[in-house]
């Protein structure tokens, strides 16, 4: 498990990787979406928006209307941010399910794997 | 004119999975119906065998995912029971020479071209989405996509020569084509058909996620035993004279004397059957070889002249056990050269025996050709012994099935369009011309390419003839 300060750093780590990543800048590009996560085991949830290729800060709560909702185990979330973790098997295996429309489901899938894959 | 030998309402052409699934709703609606075979077995590009060791091969067609609702209808309804596609451990990535282990869906040996080919496939589904499969020629852009092969889009978009051959081998894997082959507009529109090219490529969650017990067949074999003796095998179609509400075929049967009838042309003899309407459900390359009277439009002349199939050779190498499992791999193989190019575990479900399968295909396929089965089976074994070791080159049994040389489909798995004929062409792909409407997995909107997709166009096929019906057809219409 865990706790949601060290999801939060982690989170941090992972944002400014894929910030400083050309490929994903040019990925979200014109990709403004609001994600809620939601950590099964803890039952906190956060609150992100990606703006103008940006992804923004981390926010404890589940804030606004979410195009996407993204559940899983804290500690999948926090080793997925600390990139230990291929986003891809965990969406097969079903231990991260994403949900959304079709096009933001496939859209997240394949950016948090690039951030999984560029680092 | 040689006297009519069978009258029906409706004659279906092909007793693939479409032909039979469009014969079969037919029969439901009522009508007098008779589905005229080429070859002397149904299932067309699905054939599960059993080879001498007794090993079940698939052939063809073997597999089934989520959102192929028409092809699970079907296996329910006989009570074929499906499970996964093997996919546990380490699957193997061959790129430049060397071997590597990944797990996922993504080879992980060279990350930054993996990240651009993720990236590049994400590009495509993106625009994937923006086109209809069902009328893909009416996107405001449909020429210029049109004029792009997906080769050129790749080359232009995707940096890493790492990345262009994993897109390639994948494309292999699924058209049995190189991307230089196909338009782009036509593979956007075959991806959008499954969902998205990520669900063409996956095994679990995606078109490769489950087998039949039994093999693929076998919903095939159900169908035509409903149908009974309305389906004439080994009946060849080699003309169909059309006009005034009617429709004439004529097949070259075996008439069941294998001494000869007489007319010095090995036991067959000329069989008619006519009736108000006709399904033909054979791939467009084959329907070239049947003589239209009077022709066909121009428009359904051209398409049939360029939907040129895949080339596709499915080898099994089947083995006591699958040994590669107890090395912790899951058999599965992605390659960026050599002629097998993806390899997966087909091992039966309780793995009393291992088997691996592998496709040969496209420029590989067609350059091996003069090979032949013994030289193609020294390349491929030579491949599964790089990957998995000695063990893998001799295997009790191996089994090829070589597409390109079956008179009857010319090739595998799917039509593959290049530039300029979906958007010329692609309305001819259904509309139909007076009494005939065409079926075959190359029709349909959604999983094109698919047993699925043979189904669904089937039903649609049958459909839009009851929906013509206001009284019995076979005293004219």
């Amino acid at each position: 498990m865990a706790t949601g300060q060290e999801l939060i750093e982690a989170y941090t780590d992972w944002q400014v990787r894929c910030n400083g990543n050309q490929r994903l800048g040019k990925m979200l590009r014109g990709w403004d979406r609001t994600v809620h996560l939601v950590a099964s085991d803890t039952g906190e949830g956060f609150t992100l928006s990606v703006a103008g290729s940006v992804l923004g800060d981390l926010q404890v709560g589940l804030a606004g209307q979410p195009d996407l909702v993204v559940t899983a185990t804290s500690e999948d979330f926090a080793d997925l941010f600390w990139g230990d973790l291929n986003p891809s098997e965990k969406y097969l295996s079903g231990d991260i399910v994403l949900a959304g429309s079709s096009e933001d489901v496939m859209r997240l899938d394949a950016m948090s794997m690039v951030a999984f894959l560029d680092q | 004119m040689s006297a009519v030998d069978r009258e029906a309402d409706v004659v279906v052409v092909g007793a693939g999975y479409s032909g039979l699934s469009a014969a079969r709703r037919l029969v439901d609606a009522g009508l007098d119906v008779v589905v005229v075979e080429a070859r002397d077995r149904v299932g067309g590009r699905v054939w599960s065998e059993t080879t001498p060791t007794g090993a079940l091969v698939d052939h063809g067609g073997q597999w089934i995912g989520p959102t192929q609702h028409h092809l699970q209808a079907l296996a329910d309804e006989f009570g074929v029971t499906t499970f996964p596609t093997f996919d546990d451990g380490a699957s193997l990535e061959i790129r430049d020479g060397g071997r590597y282990q990944f797990t996922g869906f993504v080879p992980t040996s060279d990350r930054s071209a993996s990240a651009d080919a993720v990236a590049a496939l994400l590009e495509l589904d993106l625009l994937s989405q923006q086109i209809s499969p069902e009328e893909p020629w009416t996107h405001p852009d449909a020429l210029e996509l049109d004029r792009l092969t997906l080769g050129e889009w790749v080359s232009s978009e995707v940096g890493s020569a790492a990345a262009r051959h994993m897109i390639a081998t994948a494309v292999l894997a699924v058209f049995g084509a190189e991307p230089s082959e196909l338009s782009l507009l036509y593979t956007l529109a075959y991806g959008h058909g499954g969902g998205s090219f990520s669900a063409l490529l996956r095994t679990a969650g995606g078109a490769q996620e489950r087998r039949f017990h039994g093999g693929a067949q076998q919903m095939a074999l159900r169908l035509a035993e409903q149908l009974d003796d309305r389906v004439l095998l080994d009946a060849p179609v080699t003309s169909i004279a059309y006009g005034h509400g009617r429709v004439s075929v004529r097949a070259d049967r075996a008439d069941g004397n294998g001494n000869g009838n007489g007319n010095g042309n090995g036991g067959r003899a000329p069989w008619r059957v006519e009736a108000a309407r006709a399904v033909v459900a054979i791939p467009l390359a084959t329907q070239g070889r049947i003589a239209f009277d009077p022709p066909l439009p121009g428009r359904r002349e051209q398409l049939t002249q360029h939907a040129p199939m895949g080339s596709v050779t499915k080898v099994h190498a089947v083995y006591e056990r699958p040994f590669w499992r107890d090395d912790g791999l899951s058999g599965q193989v992605v390659s960026d050269s050599g002629a097998l190019r993806v390899v997966f575990d087909d091992s039966p479900d309780d793995a009393s025996h291992g088997v691996l399968m592998g496709f040969l295909a496209g420029h590989e396929d067609r350059v091996l050709d003069g090979a032949g089965p013994s030289g193609r089976e020294a390349v491929a074994l030579a491949e599964l012994a790089a990957a998995f070791g000695p063990m893998a080159g001799s295997p009790v049994e191996f089994v090829e099935q070589h597409w390109s040389s079956e008179p009857f489909t010319r090739g595998g798995p799917v039509a593959c369009l290049g530039p300029g004929v979906l958007s010329g062409c692609g309305p001819a792909l259904r509309d139909p011309v007076g009494p005939i409407h065409w079926a075959g997995t190359e029709t349909a909107t959604a999983w094109s390419g698919y047993i699925d997709g043979a189904i669904s166009s089937g039903i649609r096929a049958a459909d839009e003839i009851v929906a013509t019906l206001d009284r019995p057809l076979r005293r004219g219409s």
